[in-house]
């Protein structure tokens, strides 16, 4: 487990010193995955489906806030309405109207999850965000998760139905988005996918703010379970046929996801918790104190196999006594002496000469 | 010679002018009774607007069912509705807006306040210098 945390930490290291490479990146990647499940599913009008468009858009919205990214993902999904018939289009803009007024006007930095559900829709892991967001937000991101399901829904309707849909003139236009609409709000899975999320955001989101040891892991499997049971509760009592692979699946992914960001933003030693309990004037306080998870760094040991052997310094003065002394003039073991003492006083500075 | 703590002030100064400072900035030339009434105006706008919306929706979906059953006490009984029902909505979203906006300008004057402190921190650095 300690190597775990210290790949975090080196990955903090690396998004610190390169942070707006990886936010650009992310940004990137969840406007091109926005943009081309649109042109995927909606892609009616081939001009603005083709690829090229698609990258473009990607790379352009890349480099203006998230916010922009949300408004051209409305626009494209506008033209292909458009494309469809004028009465879709009409009442999408009025849907897409009523979602900025209410909520979006107020809380801007949530329409980032209108863009993430209908992408999570297209990798059957909806649930994942609902369940990321009640771990690491408020309960102000539900509206969102609404919103971001219906218009998945809008576009899986269109989808489907895009090719039958005729009639022209105004009754032609108005039966259009009648059925349209009377199609995406009376659909019974959509309704029982945004009460499982609503009941699943809630329960994570309870039981993450408890005390409990492991309340982020806990909410997560709770979340899971409350979304796979209320799925299969409004299924048989609604008489909707969903595919329960898919939904335990999505809901395992989940799951992953959920662990995944209690690692990144939650990361606490449960086993050096201290429960403490005092009082003032007015109140009790029991207090829980989990201290924070932090490894340490391992340093790295270099061990030198072909070592610097240390340089022995003659005197020179010696060696010229000692060949004074060959010639018979004096002591043999003067140099030799001396030798040893220069080395002995020159140790621990290899570079002397 | 560089001072290092005047150059981490001068940093920090800048980040937030060139960040949440440019909206602080405009938010804090107003009272905060001027603030939170002009959006709260400009909400009940945007209600009415929406909600008008959803009517018209709501009328698409059931104008057959409508039409067949329409008498005038049935009128009526619709015209109250909605007229309660937009009077809820927008006492509803006049209050979470007075809550948000307020907030809003409340933390926008703290932040103001600090950059101010920072910014006569660094003028009397400059000062200081000078002499």
């Amino acid at each position: 487990m300690d190597g775990v945390f210290v790949i975090k930490g080196k990955l903090q290291e690396i998004y610190a010193q390169h942070s707006i490479v990886f936010d650009k990146g992310a940004q990137f990647i969840v406007a091109l995955l926005a943009f081309y499940q649109i042109n995927n599913n909606v892609g009616f009008m081939k001009v603005a489906a083709s690829p090229v468009v698609t990258l473009a858009l990607s790379v352009i919205c890349t480099f203006f806030p998230v916010i922009i990214t949300v408004i051209a993902a409305t626009a494209l999904i506008l033209v292909h309405m458009y494309a469809v018939s004028i009465g879709i289009f009409v009442v999408t803009a009025v849907v897409f109207l009523i979602m900025y007024i209410f909520y979006f006007r107020l809380t801007p930095k949530m329409a980032l999850i209108v863009l993430l559900m209908p992408v999570a829709f297209v990798f059957q892991i909806p649930f994942a965000v609902p369940l990321s967001y009640a771990l690491v937000s408020t309960p102000v991101s539900m509206a969102a998760v609404v919103c971001g399901t219906i218009v998945h829904f809008m576009m899986e309707y269109v989808k489907k139905a895009a090719p039958g849909i005729t009639g022209k003139g105004f009754s032609g236009i108005m039966a259009q988005s009648s059925e349209y609409l009377k199609k995406v709000f009376q659909n019974k899975e959509m309704w029982i996918i945004i009460a499982a999320f609503l009941i699943a955001f809630l329960v994570a989101y309870t039981i993450r703010r408890q005390s409990v040891n492991h309340a982020w892991k806990l909410a997560a499997a709770a979340g899971a379970i409350i979304n796979v049971v209320v799925n299969i509760i409004g299924d048989i009592v609604l008489g909707v046929h969903t595919s329960y692979t898919s939904l335990a699946a999505g809901s395992i992914v989940a799951v992953v996801a959920g662990l995944v960001l209690e690692l990144m933003f939650f990361a606490v030693d449960y086993t050096k918790s201290e429960n403490l309990q005092y009082e003032d004037d007015e109140y009790y306080y029991y207090v829980k104190a989990i201290p924070k998870l932090s490894v340490a760094k391992p340093e790295k040991m270099v061990k030198r196999i072909n070592g610097r052997r240390e340089t022995e310094i003659m005197d020179t003065e010696a060696v010229r006594n000692r060949r004074y002394d060959r010639d018979g003039h004096g002591e043999r073991d003067g140099a030799r002496s001396s030798v040893r003492k220069v080395s002995e006083h020159s140790k621990g500075s290899s570079r002397m000469r | 010679m560089l001072d290092e703590r005047k150059v981490k002030l001068m940093t920090k100064l800048a980040l937030y002018e060139h960040t949440q400072g440019k909206e602080d900035f405009k938010i804090s030339e107003y009272y905060r009774k001027d603030y939170a009434g002009m959006h709260i105006f400009s909400s009940i706008i945007w209600v009415t607007i929406g909600y008008v919306c959803v009517a018209a929706l709501i009328v698409l979906v059931g104008f057959d069912a409508l039409m067949e059953g329409m008498s005038n006490s049935l009128m009526l009984m619709l015209l109250m509705i909605f007229v309660v029902g937009y009077f809820g909505v927008v006492v509803i979203y006049a209050v979470i807006s007075s809550h948000i906006y307020n907030q809003k300008h409340k933390e926008a004057r703290m932040r103001v306040k600090k950059y101010n402190h920072d910014l006569t921190r660094l003028l009397k650095w400059y000062e200081r210098e000078k002499k």
